[in-house]
């Protein structure tokens, strides 16, 4: 996992529990604490830290990932805006995902290892997203189209159509927004 | 301790804060670092990636002659690195100076942008115009950050359509010359940076060597292959695509026709008005044969008969046009007539106004002929047959033709041959004088040709080609020398042979050769003959193609006493001042008016010309006598000197001079 994710997930903590907070999480997940942007780092670390999160909150690490990724996204935008310049919508944000976004980020860190979404357009009009991610971040990625819906100032309906964590071979949301 | 107490809470707190302060300053400092080093690893991944692009092209331009394989090889790799969807390039028109698209395009998903596609491939675009236009115009490159709503932009409904955002065009250089350009398309907004201009011009510039080594191959290849003084494709590219048309001829070979055009006194023109006019003049003519053809090509084409023409030049004044399938007789003789009509128009050069004219031969490709090669020699053959008819005449190849040429060049050969080996011999006919008892008072010397195989033949079987050949020359010195040699032995045989001449026939271009009356006192010399007992013939033909040489002659050659005589007198123009004004002794008659002597008129016409050969002093030989009735009647109207079968036909040597 990127070392701005964790950055991400440490702002939004901090932003929304405080700093002692993000150094609770970082003591009970038992990981080590030390990220920057310019480093990859395990994905189990960042796994620890969600259930921790989702321990101390009493919450789904579900709700924790859908929370984190909807409240990164403004955060996102105010770190690299140039993503987000020149889109009239989420969707169309959304769709630049696999040929911008992910090939800048490669720019920046060699070998860096992103998803890769499929989008197709269902027949009722909805966005199908097809992803395949072992951590099951489906949930994360769920809370980046809300946040990014938020950014557009849209509302984002999304339906978990198919789901790794239940054993089907791929995740697949339908979105449509309002 | 006191000061432990007093200052413990609140010096903990702001330690506290201080710490924390200095936390924030690191975290700060860490986010700004990591921002520094983002930028670093992006400007570095960036320009890297920049270097990497133009070293795949440098590389592609360097391996590859082919201008359109580099091209495709920029356009896709510059449409991979930014990510755009389609890039086309355009050359430029050296005539017409518009951006032609080359078909060298490169798109990710050609069917998405199929109709933007088809259009791009297809528009050519003039300076200024579209913005292709403007990049010719301008030498820099160009950006339309959204086709949509840019007025200039031709393709831009097509582009809407397609979902095409933006647009940029870059110049290929030969140092200031746009020579082709890239233009590239984008779903998205397409910003300019330094760094992207400064790349795409070093882009520019490898593509524009490999343009440039193109166009000195290609004007290697042009001069190799093309006539430098007109630009016409010269003899080997006339054989190569003569050879791509017969190779598509059908089984009946028809369709291909060749005009060899040759010019009708080009040599003197040069001669005259020197080389430089020359030149101008061959240039003027390949200019108007290409005119010619290429508009009877056009109209031919609106009528739908498609055919190609290739003028080219294949000698200092010959051009041959091939004609690559055109099978119709009427449009091949209405092409050489117009070729005839160009050429008639005068040709102005440095004020002079000079008149050319040209031979034209034609041939017509057909199952007779195995190659081009035997088309081309039928045409030449044409050409020349139409040479020798005149000026300004058109000759098409005829099986018939080709027959007649073919033994005519066989009898040429032979020719050579015999009077190398000397297989010649003269045969006398005596002249008589029919007031005096048929008293011999000469001979006319007549050659024969001693044929291997052929037996003896007469000089209307081989005099013709020997006149055109120029080998009369040599033939005719030869029967000058024996027949002086003729003469000493006949002279050796007895008073009555002493007072005998010989007569010998002198072709025109022999008596008008430079050292002719030279060579007729050597041959005198040598052989110790009685200078009045040689007479030379000549026809009117002499004085024709230049009296007043002829006059000179014939004075000189009197002047040592040679006789000399007008043969065939009554026939072509006769003109009475040819009579008055050449020095002769004697005039023939014609046997045309002999054999015709039961006619009035041709006794008419025979008195005449007793009554004016008396009145001027001159003798008269009647020949081609025959019957006793016209011996009697010529010798009745007073004709001193007769000849004919009736009297003794041309006999060897040792038998006529026994008469």
């Amino acid at each position: 996992m990127k070392g701005i994710v964790f950055n991400l997930l440490e702002e939004a903590v901090t932003d929304a529990h405080g700093a002692d907070a993000w150094s609770d999480l970082i003591d009970a997940a038992g990981v080590s604490g030390i990220y920057t942007s310019l480093g990859s780092y395990p994905d189990e670390e960042v796994l620890a830290l969600v259930q921790a999160a989702s321990a101390a909150l009493g919450i789904g690490t579900g709700d924790v990932l859908r929370w984190f990724g909807r409240t990164a996204m403004p955060l996102l935008s105010e770190r690299y805006g140039s993503f987000f310049e020149g889109h009239p919508s989420a969707r169309s944000f959304i769709l630049s995902v696999n040929d911008i976004i992910h090939p800048e980020v490669r720019k920046l860190y060699s070998g860096a290892g992103c998803p890769h979404f499929h989008f197709e357009d269902n027949p009722d009009g909805r966005l199908l997203v097809g992803y395949r991610s072992p951590r099951q971040l489906c949930q994360l990625a769920h809370g980046f189209v809300e946040g990014a819906s938020d950014h557009f100032g849209e509302s984002a309906e999304i339906e978990h159509l198919l789901c790794m964590q239940d054993g089907h071979p791929l995740c697949r949301m339908a979105i449509s927004w309002s | 301790m006191k000061h432990f107490e007093l200052t413990a809470p609140s010096e903990l707190e702001a330690r506290v804060e201080r710490l924390e302060r200095q936390l924030n300053r690191e975290r700060k400092a860490r986010l700004e670092a990591e921002a520094i080093a983002e930028k670093g690893l992006r400007d570095l991944y960036e320009s890297q990636q920049w270097l990497l692009l133009l070293q795949r092209i440098t590389e592609g331009a360097n391996e590859s002659d082919d201008v359109r394989a580099s091209v495709r090889l920029a356009l896709r790799e510059v449409c991979s690195q930014m990510g755009w969807d389609f890039g086309n390039a355009f050359l430029v028109d050296p005539v017409t100076g518009d951006a032609v698209p080359c078909d060298a395009w490169f798109a990710e998903q050609p069917d998405k942008l199929f109709a933007f596609l088809e259009a791009s491939r297809q528009m050519r675009f003039p300076v200024g115009i579209g913005l292709p236009g403007r990049v010719l115009r301008d030498g820099v490159p160009h950006w339309i950050p959204d086709v949509r709503t840019d007025e200039g932009f031709l393709r831009r409904n097509i582009a809407r359509d397609c979902g095409i955002i933006s647009g940029c065009a870059f110049p290929i250089l030969i140092k200031d010359e746009v020579v082709a350009l890239l233009e590239f398309f984008s779903a998205r907004t397409v910003v300019a940076t330094d760094t992207l201009v400064g790349t795409m011009t070093q882009v520019g510039t490898q593509l524009g060597r490999v343009i440039e080594r193109e166009r000195s191959r290609q004007a290697l290849l042009h001069d190799a292959l093309h006539d430098s003084l007109t630009g016409l494709p010269n003899r080997v590219l006339l054989a190569e695509r003569c050879d791509l048309a017969t190779a598509r001829l059908p089984q009946d070979k028809r369709g291909v026709a060749i005009l060899v055009i040759d010019l009708d006194g080009f040599k003197t023109i040069n001669d005259r008005y020197g080389h430089h006019t020359g030149d101008a003049l061959i240039k003027e003519v390949a200019a108007r044969l290409l005119s010619v053809v290429q508009t009877f090509q056009s109209e031919c084409e609106a009528a739908r008969s498609v055919w190609y023409g290739t003028v080219s030049r294949t000698g200092g004044d010959e051009f041959v046009v091939l004609l690559d399938g055109l099978a119709d007789e009427d449009q091949i003789s209405e092409l050489s007539h117009r070729v005839h009509r160009t050429l008639e128009k005068p040709f102005f050069h440095e004020g002079q106004a000079i008149l050319v004219a040209a031979s034209i031969g034609v041939a017509q490709s057909s199952v007779d002929h195995d190659d081009i090669n035997q088309l081309l020699r039928d045409a030449d053959l044409a050409m020349y047959e139409a040479k020798s008819e005149g000026k300004g005449r058109t000759v098409e190849f005829s099986k018939g033709l080709g027959d007649a040429i073919r033994s005519r060049r066989q009898l040429e050969l032979e020719l050579r041959e015999a009077i190398r080996d000397c297989q010649f011999e003269l045969n006398y006919q005596p002249i008589l004088d029919m007031q005096s008892q048929l008293e011999v008072k000469g001979y006319e010397a007549l050659v024969r040709w001693n044929h291997p195989a052929r037996g003896l033949l007469g000089p209307s079987e081989f005099i013709e080609v020997a006149e055109e050949t120029g080998l009369i020359a040599f033939l005719g010195n030869w029967v000058l020398h024996e027949a002086c040699d003729a003469i000493a032995r006949l002279h050796a045989m007895g008073d009555a042979q002493a007072r005998r001449f010989v007569s010998i026939n002198v072709a025109p271009m022999q008596f008008l050769q430079r050292n002719f009356a030279a060579q007729v006192r050597r041959t005198l010399m040598s052989s110790g003959v009685d200078p009045r007992s040689l007479r030379l013939e000549v026809t009117e033909g002499v004085a024709i193609i230049d009296p007043v040489r002829t006059a000179e002659i014939l004075a000189e050659v009197r002047e040592w006493g040679v006789q000399t005589s007008l043969d065939d007198f009554g026939t072509g123009y006769s003109s009475l001042s040819y009579l008055q004004k050449l020095p002769f002794d004697s005039i023939k008659i014609d046997k045309s008016f002999v054999s015709a002597l039961s006619e009035k008129r041709s006794q008419d016409i025979i008195k005449a010309i007793l009554d004016l050969a008396r009145s001027m002093n001159l003798s008269v030989v009647a020949e081609g006598i025959e019957n006793d009735e016209q011996g009697q009647l010529l010798a009745g109207m007073g004709c001193q000197f007769a000849q004919g079968y009736l009297y003794g036909r041309p006999m060897p040597e040792a038998e006529a001079f026994v008469l």
